[in-house]
């Protein structure tokens, strides 16, 4: 097998007295799609921005290919640079417009020069459909539409690896079609992926890996068929079918 | 002077006065600015000693009358510093104007939502590029209603200056009623160009407001 992309080794985070994540390790490798589930507050977002250090983990280790970015005097800032993440608030930037959301990392960050920035933010654009609304500001556009635009974004900086953090639990259920489209076509690319998600019939579908967390622990993993169908622990199998039971499976 | 007596006549003899508060008035404004946003951004993101200087600054000047200011740079500062009254009443001005525009542009920063921050350090932004290329252009354009008041505020109290003899609107209006005996002319001219330079302005900065308005 491939070395991983990123190496999670037994990783902790707590704020203050309250422990979120009590020793979580996994490995991702290159172009899987591994799709995090589980109850709410068990950590499952703050697990995702311990992965690009917008959350400093307690302790524990990644590494990312065969840096360790958690090491002493790492930069972070160049680390996330190689990350693309995506929110479940989108947190477009108001101020600009959507090609401006796209390229303001690319000129500020990546350095290059505006000219290629816009043309490689009108070709991320395209490939999540909203060419057409490059000039529109965020206010003007739907949900679905802004997450796209958050998508875009994080392609821009043509990072490793993307995270997604719930992207679709801020929508309306009809606009989390089109969000789900574009990362299936990401994922067919050939994107390496670690999604956090409500999503079970996406999991089902796209991801190579699903993880269940459950109070701050990987209760378990395996691949969509082993957790959803033939799952081991008593948790996974009770969390499952309060699930299915809402979904009228 | 009798050439004084008319109105027109009044009124060409204090225009320059006009040019004199306009400048006072932009300079302070400009100071202040700087020294706003940058307090402001301390009081927010920056350490405990930072923190704390920025607090300090903001308390103090804003608990002293502005003339108080004016008259220890006039009086005392430019004893060390080589300042013209027209520059010592400027920058007291500005500096005046900085404390209230530190509180307005630290409002204005907090009311920006913290997953802006969060994206903006998500795509690999530093802190200071953060701030200064996604919370503060967001945070200027939140501000703008409060700076339009703080601007006429800033220009009516940019009168104070005359008081160590810079020869702006209310200086050459209080010469005028002096050498005329026609102090209601005098005083009365002042506050028409007063008023039409505040009311100008406010309708120049409601457009401005109009816009860069952002919808969050």
């Amino acid at each position: 097998m491939k070395n991983p992309l990123l190496r999670i080794e037994n990783l902790c985070k707590s704020f203050g007295e309250a422990d979120v994540i009590k020793g979580v390790s996994f490995e991702v490798y290159p172009s899987e799609v591994i799709v995090v589930i589980g109850s709410s507050g068990t950590g499952k977002s703050t697990m995702l921005q311990c992965l690009n250090l917008l959350h400093r983990p307690s302790s524990g280790k990644i590494f990312l290919e065969d840096t360790e970015i958690t090491a002493p005097g790492m930069n972070e800032d160049h680390v996330r640079r190689q990350m693309g993440m995506v929110f479940q608030e989108f947190n477009l930037f108001n101020h600009l417009n959507v090609l401006g959301n796209v390229t303001v990392g690319m000129t500020r960050v990546l350095k290059i020069p505006a000219a290629q920035a816009k043309e490689q933010a009108m070709a991320e654009l395209s490939r999540v459909g909203l060419a057409d609304h490059a000039d529109k500001y965020p206010a003007q556009l739907s949900g679905g539409q802004k997450q796209r635009v958050g998508i875009a974004r994080a392609l821009g900086m043509n990072p490793k690896v993307m995270l997604f953090d719930e992207p679709t639990s801020a929508l309306d259920p009809e606009l989390t079609g089109e969000v789900l489209a574009v990362m299936q076509q990401l994922a067919a690319d050939g994107m390496t992926m670690v999604i956090v998600s409500h999503e079970m019939g996406f999991a089902r579908e796209v991801a190579d890996r699903v993880i269940f967390m459950e109070n701050g622990y990987i209760e378990e993993q395996g691949t969509p068929d082993q957790v959803f169908n033939t799952p081991k622990s008593d948790r996974t199998r009770a969390f499952l079918s309060v699930i299915n039971r809402m979904e009228g499976v | 002077m009798e050439f004084l007596t008319s109105a027109a006549d009044m009124m060409k003899f204090l225009i320059p006065g006009l040019g004199v508060t306009i400048s006072v008035t932009a300079i302070a404004l400009a100071i202040g600015c700087v020294f706003g946003a940058a307090m402001a951004v301390l009081r927010v993101y920056g350490g405990p000693v930072a923190r704390t200087i920025a607090l300090v600054y903001s308390i103090l000047i804003r608990a002293v009358p502005v003339i108080v200011i004016i008259f220890i740079l006039f009086f005392v500062i430019s004893e060390v510093i080589d300042l013209t009254p027209f520059m010592s009443g400027a920058f007291a001005l500005g500096f005046a104007s900085g404390a209230y525009q530190t509180e307005i542009f630290r409002g204005a920063i907090l009311s920006i939502p913290s997953g802006q921050m969060r994206a903006a350090r998500g795509i690999g932004m530093s802190r200071f590029q953060a701030i200064r290329c996604i919370i503060l252009p967001q945070a200027f354009r939140v501000a703008i209603p409060s700076l339009i008041n703080e601007i006429s505020l800033v220009l009516k109290d940019s009168s104070l200056v005359f008081v160590i003899g810079v020869p702006e609107l209310l200086r050459r209006a209080q010469y005028a009623s002096a050498s005329t005996m026609e102090p209601l002319l005098a005083f009365g001219c002042a506050a028409l160009f007063y008023m039409a330079m505040t009311l100008t302005l406010s309708k120049a900065l409601e457009a401005v407001e109009k816009k860069f308005a952002v919808n969050f």
